[in-house]
Parts: C-alpha cells; sequence; structure tokens
C-alpha cells in the first residue's frame, strides 16, 4: 500500500510548510528515502544510528534488518499514521516500497522540576516534567506493579495533544474508568493544553465551585493515589497530573501527613482544619457580631471591637468587603506579576495600605487583623484549587450573613456541609466519613 | 446495628430539648410526669423494637413499597398521603418553635418571615437529595455539633447552681398517676424510629438487633428524659417551673463559660442546637418529600424532557410554612403541638397491627412465589 502514490501524498500534506525534510540516499546499490521535520528530530542521533550504518553495511537487506532492531523502530500501517508521527517528531525511511517509522524525536523539555506548588519539607523535592514520555517513566518507576496500564487518547482537535490514562488494573474501580473514558472521548475542544482543563470537560456541569479532580505535581502523590484505586490524568507538555475520584478530605492533606509521626500529623491537620474554618467564617462572624448580635461575645471583647470601630464611616459589611476586595487583589496581582516586582507589591498593598487604612479609619483594626487572619489560613489550605474555591464561599458567606444574621451564618455552614455531601465525584460521594465498616465491605465488594 | 440507625433515634431525642417537650413535661410537674416518663421509656422501648424488626424483616424496602405490594390503592394513596402530612408537621413545628428561638433570643429587630426563610431555604433543597447522602449530612453535622452539646451538658451537670434538693423534690411526685400529655410529649421522643419507613431504603442488608441494641436506646432515652425533665428544675425551682415557655434556653442562660470568649451559654446553645434543629427538619421533611413521590408519583411527571416533579412540593413546603408562621404564636404552638403529640400515641401503636397485616402477606406473597 506504500507507493510513490504516498509519498506523493505525504507531500501534498507538508505543502504548506517548508520544513519537511526529503533526502535521497544512494550508494553501491542501496537506495533509501527519508522524510522528517527538521527541528523536532534528534539530527545527531539520525547521523549515528541511519546515516552512518547506511554507508558501512554491506547490502540493503541487512540494513533493513538492521532498522527493525533499532528500538526507535515502529510498524507504520497507514499513511494517516506516518503523517501523525512525522509531526510528533519521527523519521520515516522508504526502502525499496518499505516504510520504517523511526522515533528520533528531540524533546528539550524532559527534564524534571523542581516542587514549586506542593512543596514539602520531607520526601522528595522532584516533580514532573513537561514531557509525557518523561511524567510516564517517572511515574512507573516508582510504581513496580504490572497491572500498571497506561491507555493513550488524542485531544484537542487542533493541537492533537496526547492525554494518558494511568491507573492500577487490579485496584481502580471499572466504573469510575469507563466514566472517565465515556467522557474523554465526548470532549471536543479545538486546543486541549492543560491537564487542569480536563477538570472542567470532564465533570458534566457548567456551574461548577469545587474541584473534582484534584491537581498534583508530586510522583510520590500520584503513586499514593494509583495504590489507592484512583485513576491519572496526564496531558504532553504538562508538569501537572489530576488524579480522581477526588473526595473533600483528598484536597486537606498533603503527602508530609504519612511521613511525620503520628501526633504531629494530627496536629498538622488540626491546623489545617482549623485554617479552613477560620478562613470561611471569621468575616462572616464578624459582619454577623457587630452588624446583629453584639451580645454573643464577652461584653469586654464587644466593647473593644465596637470601640475599634469608632470612627469608621461604614457599616460592617461594606467595611469586610472592602478590605477583602483588596486583599483579594493583592493576591491576585502577586501572581501575576514578575517575580522581581511582586515583594514590592505585597510590601505596599499589605503593610502601607493596612497601617493607612486604619489611621484614615476606614476600617477598624480588628479588621485588619481578621483579613490578614483570613488570608493567611486560606494558605493553610494544601491543594491550590480547594485554597480558589474557599474564596469565593467565603464571600458567599459574607453576603449571607449580611441578610440573615449570625443564624444565617451557622445554617450556611451546615448547607455547604450539604452541598458537598450532595456533590459527586465520578460517581463518589465528595464527602463522607469513611470509618465505617459497613462501607468498607462495600468498598472491598466492588474492589 | 449500623451507626446511622441510632442518628435517627438520637436526633429525635436530641432535638426535643428545644421543642416543646420540656414545657409539656414541666407543665405537669406535680401531677404525674415523672411516671408518666418511666412508662414512656417502657412503652418507648418496646415501639422502638417492634418497628426495627418489621423493617429489619424487609431489608432496603420503605413503608410505602410494601404497602403498594400488600394493599389496595384506595387505602395505599389517602394512607401515605396522610404519613406525608404527619412528617411535614414534624418537620414544622421544629422550625416554628426555631424560629420563635431565633427572633426572641438571637435577631429580635430582624422580620419574622426573614428568619422563617433562612431555616426553610437551607433545609428544602436538601430534602431533595437521595437518602444516603441525607444520612452523610446527618453524620458530619452531628460530630461536630454534639461535642459541643455534650459539653454544654457537662457544664449543667457540674454547676454550682444546679440544686440537687429541688430534683429529689421534683422526683418525689412519681407516686402520681401518669398525665397523659407528658406521656405523649415523652413518647414523641421514640418516634425517631417511625423514619424508617423511608429510610430503611438505606440499610440493604440485615442488621442485627438484639437485647445489647435496646440497652442502648433504653439508656439514651433514660439519660436524655432525665436531663430534659430534671436540670430545668435543678436551676429553677420546682415552684411555677411550669410558667417557663422556654424552659431549657432559660436554663442554659443561666450558665456562664468565664474565661471563653463567648460567656453566655445561651448563644452557644441557641447555634449548635440549629444545627440538631436543622438535621430534624431536615430528616422529617425528606421522608414527606418522599412520601409525597409515592402518592403522586412525581419521579414520572415532565416537562420538556426534564424531570421537575421532585420539586413540585418546594414552594407548598415554603408557602405554608411562611403561612403557619404568620398565624401561630407561642401559646397556640404550644397548644397544637400537643394535640399533635396526643394524636401521635394513638397512632403509631396502631400502626403496628398494619405492619403486622403487611408480615403475613408478604409472607404469601413470597410463598406464592415459590411455587
Amino acid at each position: 500500500m506504500f507507493s510513490l502514490e504516498a509519498v506523493k501524498w505525504i507531500n501534498d500534506q507538508f505543502k504548506q510548510t517548508n520544513e519537511l525534510t526529503e533526502k535521497t540516499l544512494e550508494y553501491e546499490q542501496k537506495y533509501m528515502q527519508l522524510f522528517y521535520l527538521k527541528p523536532l528530530i534528534d539530527r545527531e542521533m539520525l547521523q549515528n544510528s541511519v546515516i552512518k550504518p547506511f554507508f558501512e553495511m554491506a547490502s540493503e537487506n541487512q540494513f533493513k534488518l538492521y532498522l527493525h532492531a533499532l528500538p526507535q523502530f515502529q510498524e507504520a500501517t497507514t499513511k494517516e499514521q506516518v503523517m501523525r508521527e512525522i509531526m510528533n517528531g519521527s523519521v520515516v525511511a522508504v526502502i525499496q516500497n518499505e516504510w520504517y517509522l523511526l522515533d528520533f524525536k528531540l524533546s528539550t523539555n524532559d527534564k524534571v522540576n523542581n516542587t514549586s506548588v506542593e512543596t514539602t519539607i520531607h520526601g522528595s523535592q522532584l516533580a514532573l516534567s513537561d514531557n509525557l514520555a518523561t511524567n510516564i517513566n517517572v511515574i512507573r518507576s516508582y510504581y513496580h506493579q504490572p497491572s500498571l496500564c497506561v491507555e493513550y487518547v488524542v485531544k484537542g482537535e487542533v493541537n492533537q495533544h496526547k492525554v494518558a490514562i494511568i491507573y492500577d488494573k487490579e485496584k481502580v474501580k471499572n466504573g469510575v474508568l469507563d466514566t472517565i473514558r465515556e467522557r474523554l472521548q465526548n470532549v471536543d475542544k479545538q486546543v486541549v493544553s492543560s491537564t487542569t482543563q480536563l477538570n472542567n470537560f470532564l465533570n458534566n456541569k457548567r456551574l461548577s465551585l469545587f474541584p473534582q479532580m484534584i491537581m498534583t505535581e508530586r510522583p510520590d502523590r500520584i503513586v499514593y493515589n494509583i495504590a489507592g484505586g484512583k485513576v491519572i490524568l496526564v496531558v504532553d507538555g504538562n508538569p501537572q497530573a489530576v488524579a480522581t475520584p477526588a473526595v473533600f478530605f483528598d484536597y486537606m492533606s498533603t503527602m508530609e501527613d504519612n511521613y511525620h509521626t503520628l501526633i504531629i500529623s494530627i496536629f498538622l491537620k488540626f491546623l489545617r482544619y482549623a485554617g479552613l474554618m477560620i478562613s470561611i467564617l471569621l468575616p462572616g462572624l464578624y459582619v454577623g457580631v457587630t452588624s446583629f448580635s453584639p451580645e454573643v461575645f464577652r461584653t469586654e471583647l464587644a466593647l473593644t471591637i465596637a470601640g475599634s470601630r469608632v470612627g469608621v464611616p461604614f457599616s460592617s459589611f461594606i467595611e469586610v468587603l472592602f478590605m477583602l476586595f483588596f486583599m483579594e487583589l493583592l493576591l491576585e496581582a502577586s501572581i501575576r506579576l514578575p517575580k522581581a516586582i511582586s515583594a514590592t507589591a505585597t510590601t505596599v498593598g499589605g503593610l502601607i495600605l493596612g497601617t493607612a487604612v486604619t489611621e484614615a479609619s476606614l476600617a477598624s483594626n480588628i479588621m485588619v487583623i481578621i483579613v490578614s487572619a483570613v488570608a493567611i489560613s486560606t494558605f493553610v489550605i494544601p491543594v491550590n484549587e480547594m485554597a480558589f474555591s474557599i474564596r469565593v464561599v467565603r464571600l458567599l458567606f459574607i453576603f449571607v450573613t449580611t441578610i440573615f444574621g449570625l443564624a444565617g451564618l451557622t445554617l450556611g455552614l451546615y448547607v455547604l456541609i450539604m452541598y458537598l455531601v450532595n456533590l459527586d465525584s465520578f460517581g463518589e460521594p465528595y464527602l463522607q466519613l469513611y470509618t465505617s465498616p459497613k462501607n468498607r465491605s462495600k468498598w472491598e465488594r466492588k474492589t | 446495628m449500623s451507626r446511622y440507625y441510632y442518628y435517627l433515634i438520637l436526633i429525635n431525642m436530641v432535638a426535643n430539648i428545644i421543642a416543646s417537650v420540656p414545657a409539656i413535661l414541666l407543665h405537669s410537674h406535680k401531677d404525674g410526669a415523672v411516671s408518666a416518663m418511666i412508662l414512656a421509656i417502657f412503652v418507648g422501648t418496646f415501639l422502638v423494637t417492634v418497628y426495627t424488626r418489621f423493617f429489619n424483616a424487609f431489608p432496603g424496602r420503605t413503608l410505602p413499597e410494601l404497602l403498594q405490594k400488600t394493599t389496595a390503592p384506595w387505602f395505599y394513596r389517602p394512607f401515605v398521603f396522610f404519613l406525608a402530612v404527619m412528617w411535614f408537621i414534624a418537620g414544622v413545628i421544629t422550625l416554628i418553635t426555631f424560629v420563635f428561638l431565633l427572633i426572641r433570643y438571637l435577631t429580635p429587630e430582624m422580620s419574622i418571615n426573614l428568619i422563617s426563610l433562612t431555616l426553610i431555604l437551607s433545609v428544602i433543597f436538601g430534602c431533595l437529595m437521595k437518602t444516603e447522602r441525607v444520612f452523610y449530612t446527618v453524620e458530619i453535622i452531628l460530630l461536630i455539633t454534639i461535642p459541643l452539646i455534650l459539653f454544654i451538658f457537662f457544664k449543667a451537670y457540674n454547676n454550682d447552681h444546679l440544686e440537687w434538693d429541688y430534683v429529689k423534690d421534683a422526683a418525689l411526685y412519681v407516686n402520681k398517676w401518669p398525665n397523659i400529655d407528658a406521656f405523649s410529649a415523652c413518647f414523641f421522643l421514640f418516634l425517631g424510629v417511625a423514619n424508617l419507613t423511608i429510610f430503611n431504603r438505606f440499610f440493604t442488608e440485615k442488621q442485627k438487633f438484639g437485647w445489647k441494641q435496646i440497652f442502648i436506646i433504653a439508656v439514651i432515652a433514660m439519660a436524655t428524659l432525665f436531663t430534659t425533665y430534671f436540670i430545668p428544675i435543678g436551676f429553677n425551682g420546682l415552684e411555677n417551673i411550669g410558667e417557663l415557655v422556654y424552659p431549657w434556653i432559660s436554663t442554659s442562660d443561666s450558665l456562664r463559660m468565664e474565661y471563653f470568649i463567648i460567656e453566655r451559654v445561651l448563644f452557644v446553645f441557641l447555634l449548635f442546637y440549629l444545627g440538631i434543629a436543622f438535621l430534624s427538619i431536615l430528616i422529617h421533611w425528606h421522608a414527606s418529600m418522599e412520601f409525597l413521590k409515592f402518592v403522586f408519583n412525581l419521579e414520572k411527571i415532565k416537562y420538556k424532557g426534564k424531570k421537575f416533579g421532585k420539586f413540585i412540593p418546594v414552594p407548598f413546603f415554603i408557602g405554608i410554612s411562611l403561612i403557619l408562621v404568620q398565624l401561630l404564636n407561642e401559646y397556640r404552638l404550644f397548644l397544637y403541638t400537643h394535640y399533635f403529640y396526643n394524636a401521635l400515641i394513638v397512632i403509631f401503636p396502631s400502626m403496628c397491627f398494619l405492619f403486622l397485616f403487611i408480615k403475613r402477606r408478604m409472607k404469601y406473597a413470597e410463598q406464592a412465589n415459590q411455587k
């Protein structure tokens, strides 16, 4: 099937670009044609493992056998596949109408990064790289089980990125896997460039606040999740993987919880949940207590708060929204700014603005304390995606308290819990206590 | 027994403290409240046993499903509708009581409609959840609230102002003939088990229910009843205790946490009991909605291909509760509540006969199936 026509077809496909190199080699009755995209391939490798042997070998047959034996060799079946492989950095060698696909891809992004999002003190400091092959190499070398499966899907109609679905065949729940495959099939986006994008494409909801896949860059976390029966998705060109199905408690744990001694990790977990509660409830509590029921706090404290608010011209919720708004701006700005400037921005924003606001009595001193406490406790949430969701939830809580008072705040918390319980992550309940032996037996039956 | 079963029972028991139960009990403190409580423990535990045994025999089946199989439609539909109304009323009582509490003690300036909307809106969408999800919610919220409520009880028992002499004095009235109002109020504590009519759907496996479980339930019931009745007496004295509208709120307001940022225990009590009330309403209304689904086949109603049937009861629930909040005041609520409780002591024991009937029919049906 691979005749001159096919060569012509491929040439036609690449007519628009001038980068397809076609090379004809002829020496001592040996004849070979090479096609490749110059920027994509490793030229030195091509030189050493194809061109040099071509001139050294005695016969064409010997050379053909040699090509077959190369580890980079890949069977060519259709001309579409050949075209795709050329774009992926393969070299096509044509000898007597026989086609040889050789993967000589030159990757400049296969260096493993340092952890930058999920930093820990204990444990490995290395993260994934931008290169899919390297990532799978990393994962495979940390997880030695023959049941580890990797499936590839190509997503994104224009940019044709490879997406790898990684799971342990013996541990994964089949229902989850089928749902993921089915939903991946339905993704018809033009460009898919990031794993976290899949979060939106796969959850079948237009409006969603809480992430249903957990983003991670740490190989140890990936391995831990695979061993726990989760499915990992990795997109080429992306140093982050997503694991699913994820439950709420996953977002509140770091890998370090397993590395510390028990009491220390309980303490750290307590800190984290306290931080979560503070960052959700504190601004709402301030509004509720100052504007609705100041008698809730003990008299001294109520007086201190009221005293600190003397001269503030706003009602408490405008004060809270005003300060929180600037805090959110500051957070957003410090992410987007170049590293050199962001330090200045935080100093100007945090220190100078904070002091000036209280001196101008646009906000009370206690408000500034609350805003900074809230900001710090948001950072305690270990998974970045959840921290973002919590920031939005906090605003909702302020609105609810403004309308319904302290009772509204309390009920808001219960409703939040109820909402989380009602959420699904690929068929698994998002929030649930897992301690019961009943559930465990259910789990065992399913797996 | 699965722990979720205990949650059903526990919530009804603990939630009564803010409802009219203590007020009704204390109203008859000199004519037979104590003996009524003792009687109720025996009768109530017996009823819990009967109900649990019955539903345990049909794992994963709800009462409407069983009725559908065994009884004629002319009986089935009105009866399930009647159950729906009863469960709705049980929820509404808790709702209105708590709305009155909030407006009295926490936010007196807010409009009563706004307060009731807060509660209704937060609960109503939860009622549409799946039954298992209701259980998970119950578990997590209980995990948050129960430790604090236990702490408050601990504070109360540990307080210097709790006069045990009053308690002993009150206990001496045990020789009076049981009072029917007091008995029905105590009896209501045990009716958490009746939620199995819907929530049995969750218990798909046969549970163990023997003497140990019965004993646990009886002990929990005794402890709750004792706390409900005697702690307010210990704090407020025996004379005129029947005049208090909210005995437990007055009691919790006499507790102080000297060194904490919130000094008056009342507010902690209110806000955390809000959680218990929330769960109580959630469970009752969820059951009510499920009953309605069976009566009107709501699942099948479609509009433009979208199933919206289960949302139909929502506006009715909101509307009726808002109207009731407007119409009632504390005195009338108290009056109607105790009529309701009195009706329950007839209805629920007589449902046991229905169970007997269903059990026989199901047995025949199974035998017919085997042939």
